[in-house]
């Protein structure tokens, strides 16, 4: 009988847990930062028209914005996160983006 | 002719204002200045044209001036994946900021007894073109380091003083497209 050669056991979590390490799909955030010009009634407009939220939720998250310094408003793939800090650049708003863990 | 009375409704996709020509004199000159700052931000040493027609800019590192690097900020508080953003994303932001100021700037030249008429796309224009104005003046003024109060208290002779008053003025108007556009969005 020869030798067994070494086998890697891998069950179905390692495996979900080692492709989440190759893929572009890990959690990214979009983190919105106070400023002292944009105004508080265009922050929460822009919210509404970039990611569709009502007015209620956009003013909570831009409240959020003003009082703490910063709010996660969105999180996803790092593509979609990438083009939503581009549409806030775009609209002027202090925007940027980071991994999920990094914040 | 009067003072503007800022943006109303007008309808289901329409938002009017009257501007006196004091005011649309200021208002092109202002986003006048903002293609221009943008412009010192071409790529001059770009001379690749396929690299160009598909946005890929030389720059990757942040503007030195602070007013562009507030129109134009990093994406990342990573220095190097906010240099890889920049090189690829860049030279859009830029045109789209020149397309909003120019939304303005024509619309203003070509408005008959001042009245400008904007439809959703150019009202979202002008909030970013008019924001876009806004964060150079605040930029200047150091509203990050004064209080309201502070600045209403500039010396009547201080050239920072109108421009101060323009930049409230314009923050006021930008808030009457707000209102006029977030009705829409309650109806």
């Amino acid at each position: 009988m020869g030798k067994l050669k070494p086998q890697p056991t891998v069950s179905e979590e390692t495996a979900a847990e080692i492709s989440a390490i190759f893929s572009s799909d890990r959690p990214w955030v979009v983190v919105v930062w106070d400023d002292p010009i944009n105004l508080m009634t265009y922050v929460t407009y822009v919210f509404m028209t970039v990611f569709g939220f009502s007015k209620e939720k956009a003013t909570e998250l831009m409240m959020q914005v003003h009082n703490e310094g910063k709010s996660i408003v969105a999180k996803g793939a790092r593509e979609e996160m990438e083009r939503y800090v581009q549409q806030l650049h775009e609209y002027g708003l202090w925007a940027t983006l980071a991994r999920e863990d990094q914040i | 002719m009067s003072p503007t009375e800022g943006f109303l409704r007008h309808g289901s996709d329409s938002y009017i204002a009257n501007f006196a020509e004091t005011e649309r004199e200021v208002l092109v000159n202002l986003v006048q200045q903002v293609i221009e700052i943008l412009a010192e931000r071409h790529d001059h040493a770009n001379e690749d044209p396929l690299a160009a027609m598909v946005g890929i800019t030389t720059h990757d590192s942040p503007p030195d001036d602070e007013v562009l690097l507030r129109l134009l900020p990093n994406a990342y508080q990573d220095g190097v994946d906010a240099a890889e953003f920049r090189r690829y994303t860049e030279s859009t932001l830029r045109d789209k900021k020149r397309a909003h100021a120019m939304s303005i700037r024509m619309l203003l030249l070509s408005a008959t007894d001042g009245d400008v008429v904007l439809d959703f796309d150019n009202a979202q224009a002008w909030l970013g073109g008019l924001n876009d104005v806004r964060l150079a003046l605040g930029v200047r003024l150091r509203v990050d380091q004064h209080s309201h109060d502070d600045l209403e208290l500039l010396a009547p002779d201080d050239p920072m003083r109108a421009v101060y008053a323009v930049y409230t003025w314009l923050g006021w108007l930008q808030e009457t497209l707000v209102e006029a556009l977030m009705d829409e969005a309650n109806s």
